[in-house]
């Protein structure tokens, strides 16, 4: 497999885990987060600066990283308790512009927009060069696997069976008994734990952050994985995360071929384009490609 | 600290239009438009394109309202309209992908090059121990004119009352014989043209670019939501809010995290007084 295979197969497992926690999030308990590049980054810079700075081995920060992102995640979500689920957006959004704001203006911390070279890679005395890049997509791989039997384990419990009625109908909820912020709360927090989790494999990955990286893009492509797989529906949003990926990756083949569009027109008619999909895709086939299972009493 | 003062009443002028476009378009329409940014952006260039092309720069501002008018008259009745029934989280991300898509627009045919209007350069006016630009002053003037024009029409007019019908409770209005269609059709021009006027303002104060628009997309969210979503004199109260507060932070932090502080209003804000200062506490279900 060439290395530039490996990659984007690297980065399309990062797209996985950023939707799946979105999935969790959104799709199943109905809270919409548009600062998922905040916890992304968060959990870059966590790993990144613990283990550039401080000094502690990669393996460990890796792990420290979703724990600080769930604990952001937790907060934010106590600020849903009384709010719309569009305010909620207003909130993530700004919480996201909010952590690269200080990614860009902490420099003596964070370096600043010079970005941030993270030496350490986890289990690196193990492997040559050469079978790095592939460890680290095996490793990858592990972690969106064990991200997807959680979610899935979750959506199929009767756990995700409470979540479900959250997103249906909050007050029903908490009428049958169900501590109603509880569950938002913990259920934001996992989703941003996975989300940290991923930035923070990223950092080590890419060994170096900067913040433009953590724009709202991402939120833009990971919303399109989610709604193009299917909301609500942890298999279809995989598929979702590839597409996503195909359109990106796809277009710079297209740009080799046709010389005529330089680089800058390129990435504008990219997002133009990821744009145009993603509104088409609401408009006309709102399930996405894989819709969400329909629950029948048997199956609960 | 009098000067700030001053400062942060020009950056209320430059959020109060949008922020009343924005709440205008929420109240009848029930979502919340991100597109925002990007008609602002399309604004300023439509207008930029018009003045250096050798239109002096009020026609040209004219110029850059209408087209954004209709581009947001446009929007609704090609992208929104089919979608009306769906959640208002759909409809967000629906004006998300719209505002990248119009940003990226003006970025395939502009670049990504800072502009400005050709306009000559001025001193500051001086008056004691204040300063203020020209284009300061405009802003001021025009946001004024933007806040009574709003309020007459809101107030006076059949259209403004008809408007206001409207946004309470549509289907009411609806059997009171408002022709709800035409109504949400003249709120999205005039709300459009008041977004074209913010680009143009934006870009007067700031600098054009593809981004000019979206930089200020938080802080007209927080104006807006300050003042009580829905309600346009709130928007007004709001932007002045959130413009003093802006430069007065400087006092404590760095300015470069001016544009935090509109999201910290706004977090606070829900938290504590989610129906806004002006708003009515309203009981979900």
């Amino acid at each position: 497999m060439s290395a530039y295979l490996i990659s984007i197969a690297t980065f399309t497992g990062f797209f996985m885990m950023l939707a799946l926690a979105l999935n969790l999030q959104w799709g199943v308990t109905g809270m919409v987060n548009f600062g998922i590049a905040g916890f992304y980054g968060v959990g870059a810079y966590t790993s990144g600066l613990l283990s550039a700075k401080v000094g502690l081995p990669s393996e460990v920060t890796i792990l420290v990283a979703p724990v600080v992102a769930a604990g952001l995640g937790a907060c934010l979500a106590f600020l849903s308790l009384r709010l719309r689920d569009d305010f909620l957006a207003i909130v993530t959004l700004g919480f996201g512009e909010f952590v690269r704001l200080i990614l860009l203006n902490e420099d003596q911390i964070t370096n600043g927009p010079r970005g941030l070279p993270i030496p350490d890679r986890p289990l690196a005395g193990l492997f040559d060069r050469g079978d790095y890049a592939l460890f680290y997509l095996a490793l990858v791989a592990f972690f969106v696997i064990l991200s997807y039997l959680i979610v899935e384990r979750l959506r199929k419990a009767p756990y995700g069976r409470v979540l479900r009625a959250i997103r249906e109908d909050d007050v029903v909820a908490s009428v049958l008994g169900k501590h109603v912020l509880r569950f938002r709360v913990q259920v934001f927090a996992l989703g941003s734990a996975i989300m940290g989790l991923a930035g923070a494999l990223y950092a080590h990955y890419a060994q170096n952050v900067s913040p433009d990286v953590f724009t709202p893009m991402v939120a833009i492509f990971i919303w399109m994985s989610v709604i193009v797989g299917g909301a609500g529906n942890n298999r279809g949003l995989l598929i979702g995360a590839g597409v996503v990926m195909a359109i990106l990756e796809g277009s710079r083949f297209l740009g080799d071929a046709v010389t005529f569009i330089s680089a800058p027109d390129l990435s504008a008619l990219r997002i133009i384009v990821i744009g145009l999909v993603l509104i088409l895709m609401i408009r006309f086939r709102p399930e996405g490609l894989v819709p969400e299972p329909k629950f029948k009493a048997s199956d609960a | 600290m009098g000067q700030m003062i001053l400062n942060g009443i020009v950056s209320a002028g430059l959020i109060a239009p949008p922020a009343i476009a924005f709440t205008l378009l929420f109240s009848v329409l029930r979502f919340p438009n991100f597109a925002i940014g990007g008609f602002m952006t399309l604004g300023a260039f439509m207008a930029y394109a018009a003045n250096i092309s050798g239109l002096p720069l009020v026609p040209s501002a004219i110029l850059g309202m209408a087209a954004v008018a209709l581009a947001v008259w446009a929007s609704d009745r090609i992208v929104f309209q089919p979608l009306r029934n769906r959640q208002a989280v759909t409809l967000l991300v629906v004006s998300i992908a719209l505002t990248l898509i119009l940003e990226n627009i003006v970025r395939l045919i502009w670049g990504n090059d800072v502009r400005g209007y050709d306009l000559p350069l001025t001193r500051p006016i001086r008056f004691g121990e204040f300063r203020i630009t020209i284009e300061q002053l405009w802003i001021l003037l025009v946001a004024v004119g933007v806040a009574v024009t709003t309020h007459i029409l809101l107030a006076h007019t059949r259209l403004g009352k008809a408007m206001r019908a409207t946004a309470d409770n549509g289907a009411l209005a609806e059997v009171r014989g408002i022709d709800t269609r035409r109504i949400v059709a003249w709120t999205t021009l005039y709300a459009g043209a008041l977004l074209g006027l913010s680009g143009v303002l934006a870009g007067l104060d700031l600098v054009i670019e593809p981004r000019v628009g979206w930089n200020l997309t938080i802080p007209i969210f927080a104006a807006a939501i300050l003042g009580g979503i829905g309600s346009a004199y709130g928007a007004m109260i709001g932007a002045v809010l959130v413009g003093i507060t802006e430069e007065l932070t400087i006092l404590v932090l760095p300015s470069t995290y001016k544009v935090g502080v509109g999201f910290i209003i706004i977090a606070l804000l829900l938290l504590f007084r989610p129906h806004g200062l002006l708003g009515e506490p309203v009981i979900k279900k």
